[in-house]
């Protein structure tokens, strides 16, 4: 388990992280999420002491990471970036060694990457004779090829194609599977929706919400309604105090109201009169759950 | 994995991916033209021998010839030089030969010389040649004694010299050539070897592979698996060139090699190993602070001006190797590869002097390594523009 103790790091005026806490669990994914500049990259760089914190500790297993805990550890950084001239089999092999693997090991290993990825016939090749998507492919294989426990992803999926997004998230749901611990930044909230259990958001360097998808959900003051109605107008629905906000997407109306309010009263305000055809009532969606955490 | 295995891996690529480069590959071929081009070409444009055809006109021209070529031929001498007389009849037809360029010369009566008007090389090395063979027959005909012992007057130095500082005063010259040639060396060296960890580790930065790196390494570590890896190519490179030009020379003759001082050698070792580790240092802190080429050519440029001033500083140390800037720059760390290396090599640095020297030369290298780690680990991350030296300094800040 990776735990981030109550982190502090200041560039100048600028506070980068302002104790910023959170963990992450073994066999799990934690889809870490914030809006640009708040931090993420700065805490997941203190992970491998990239960042010399100013306060806090970073522990694995109750442990502070030390040079031996980052040797289990793999890194994709936010700029990926490979040696270019460097053959492909050489440069996974390299870099398996350089997590502590032997020679023999990280042959193997690199093999078994290359024919999972379909890249064994590239493995002469220079890195920059492979296209953009293969080279994010030898980029993946290069966090993952030590077999880490732990795994660090810097908005893995940005600049992946369809294709590219599968075999990301196939290849981390198996790391999870196996018992490794994944983190991961993205700003594509449906599919940290659709591959996390876990989820922290960080809003100017503070974690300001953190848990389990389901259980924060659950958790969250407000219901979703969405509407949709023959007559356009929902004004009067504005007016109601569980209402928080209601908005028009041209089609459907989604109303955000406070759980514990009488629904009653908002189901009362709606002409029923055949004018509804489309009644949802669930729980927020994390895009909503950002939305509110971010803005609060 | 221990610091050592880390550095030993870091070490091994440099050295098995640079040795398969291109530009390498280049730098090592063309060396070896270089080298072989030196001991060659002079095989192909200098013919050992000197020969001459000299007219002669008149009398009391073969004692004048005699005394020239026994000058020229002393033992000792590698080059046989060898004239060819050919008689004339008259002035007028010695003359035209001449003109004609059928003889180099021609020495009239023992007294004159008639060399065309533009006689070149052959044209003024035969003069000087005969000059001093007259200048041999009137001092034997001064001195009434024999040949032989005024040739051997004439090529012989006859006042003793001895150096108060107990040097053996024939290794001057050889300990010129060491001074001169070892100060030139270390020199390329620094430069060359420290612009190539410069390149190496911008590059690093400017394909970002370095996040990846740092994610498993030390920065210290892995500055110091380049200088050492960088360092040992440039080594045995070095080292592989000298040994070829060695067999060259044994098997060419072309060059008279001196007998080289042995404890000279060793100190341009033990030179070469702290200069080269201080430069790849400072050069590696600076690759850090920039992310692109054209950026570094400006980080680099105040430690290329110290590198050149030392270097200058030791050529006037050459001439004057107990002068007060000999002295003082022997202390300070950046000159002290350049400055120290020649003055040893004349015998004119106390022993405590040296001790001192090597002893703040290790101590900074080992302040710089951790300034330059810091500086690297600040820098590394920074992409974009030029970072400052404090800046770099201040966001790694422990």
């Amino acid at each position: 388990m990776l735990e981030l103790n109550r982190l502090v790091k200041r560039y100048g005026e600028v506070q980068a992280l302002d104790e910023c806490s959170f963990r992450v669990e073994r066999g799990r994914m934690l889809g870490f999420l914030g809006p640009n500049g708040a931090g993420k990259t700065t805490a997941m760089r203190s992970v491998f002491n990239l960042v010399r914190l100013d306060e806090g500790s970073v522990c694995w297993r109750g442990e502070p990471v030390g040079q031996t805990e980052r040797m289990r550890f793999g890194y994709m950084p936010e700029q990926r970036g490979l040696y270019p001239k460097m053959r492909v089999g050489r440069q996974l092999a390299y870099l398996g060694r350089t997590h502590g693997m032997t020679k023999g090991q990280a042959t193997v290993a690199t093999d078994r990457w290359l024919e999972e990825l379909g890249l064994s016939d590239r493995s002469n090749d220079p890195l920059e004779k492979l296209s953009h998507g293969n080279q994010q492919r030898v980029q993946l294989a290069a966090a993952l090829i030590h077999e880490p426990q732990l795994l660090v992803l810097d908005e893995p999926f940005s600049g992946l194609d369809l294709f590219g997004v599968e075999t990301m998230g196939n290849v981390l749901r198996a790391r999870a599977a196996a018992g490794a611990a994944v983190v991961f930044s993205s700003h594509q909230l449906d599919m940290v929706e659709d591959l996390c259990q876990d989820v922290a958001i960080i809003n100017r360097g503070r974690v300001v919400m953190a848990g389990e998808v389901r259980q924060l959900k659950n958790d969250s003051p407000y219901w979703v309604i969405e509407l949709e109605m023959r007559a356009t107008d929902s004004d009067s629905l504005r007016e109601l105090d569980s209402v928080v906000s209601v908005e028009f997407n041209g089609y459907r109306h989604r109303v955000v109201a406070r759980k514990g309010g009488d629904l009653s009263d908002l189901v009362a305000r709606l002409d029923l009169g055949g004018n509804v055809r489309h009644f949802t009532f669930s729980a927020p969606s994390l895009s909503e759950l950002f939305r509110e955490a971010v803005t609060r | 994995m221990t610091s050592w295995q880390a550095i030993r891996l870091i070490m091994g690529r440099e050295v098995r991916e640079r040795s398969r480069s291109g530009p390498f590959i280049v730098s090592v071929v063309m060396t070896l033209l270089f080298v072989a081009a030196i001991l060659f070409l002079p095989l192909i444009f200098a013919d050992d021998d000197v020969h001459y055809q000299l007219g002669v006109v008149g009398e009391g021209n073969q004692a004048v010839i005699d005394a020239a070529l026994a000058l020229a031929n002393h033992p000792g001498r590698e080059v046989t030089t060898s004239v060819e007389v050919i008689p004339f009849a008259s002035r007028d037809a010695a003359e035209k030969a001449a003109d004609r360029e059928e003889v180099d010369g021609v020495l009239m009566d023992g007294r004159e010389i008639v060399v065309r008007g533009a006689g070149g090389e052959a044209g003024n090395a035969l003069e000087a040649l005969l000059q001093r063979g007259a200048r041999s027959v009137q001092i034997e005909n001064l001195v009434a004694s024999g040949a032989e012992e005024v040739v051997s007057i004439l090529t012989s130095a006859p006042l003793g010299v001895r150096s108060l500082s107990g040097a053996d005063p024939d290794d001057n010259q050889e300990r010129s050539l060491i001074a001169f040639g070892g100060l030139f060396l270390l020199y390329m060296a620094v430069l060359l070897y420290g612009s190539l960890i410069l390149t190496g580790v911008t590059e690093e930065k400017t394909n970002r592979v370095v996040e990846v790196l740092l994610s498993a390494f030390e920065p210290w570590q892995l500055l110091a698996g380049k200088i050492l890896g960088i360092g040992l190519l440039g080594l045995s490179q070095f080292v592989g060139t000298v040994v070829i030009a060695m067999v060259g020379i044994e098997l060419t003759a072309a060059v008279d090699l001196p007998e080289v001082p042995v404890d000279s050698m060793l100190m341009l070792l033990l030179w070469f190993i702290l200069g080269y580790s201080l430069f790849a240092v400072m050069f590696g802190a600076a690759g850090a602070l920039v992310s692109r080429a054209e950026d570094a050519q400006t980080v680099v440029a105040p430690i290329s001006l110290v590198a050149v001033a030392g270097f200058f500083i030791a050529i006037q140390a050459v001439n004057n190797p107990t002068s007060t800037l000999s002295v003082v720059t022997t202390f300070i760390p950046v000159t002290a590869p350049f400055v120290a290396p020649v003055r040893f090599a004349f015998q004119a640095v106390p022993i405590w002097q040296l001790g001192v020297s090597v002893a703040v030369m290790m101590l900074t290298i080992v302040v710089m390594t951790r300034l330059a780690g810091r500086i690297y680990l600040g820098g590394l991350l920074r992409f974009g523009s030029k970072v400052g030296v404090r800046e770099a300094f201040r966001s790694a800040e422990l």
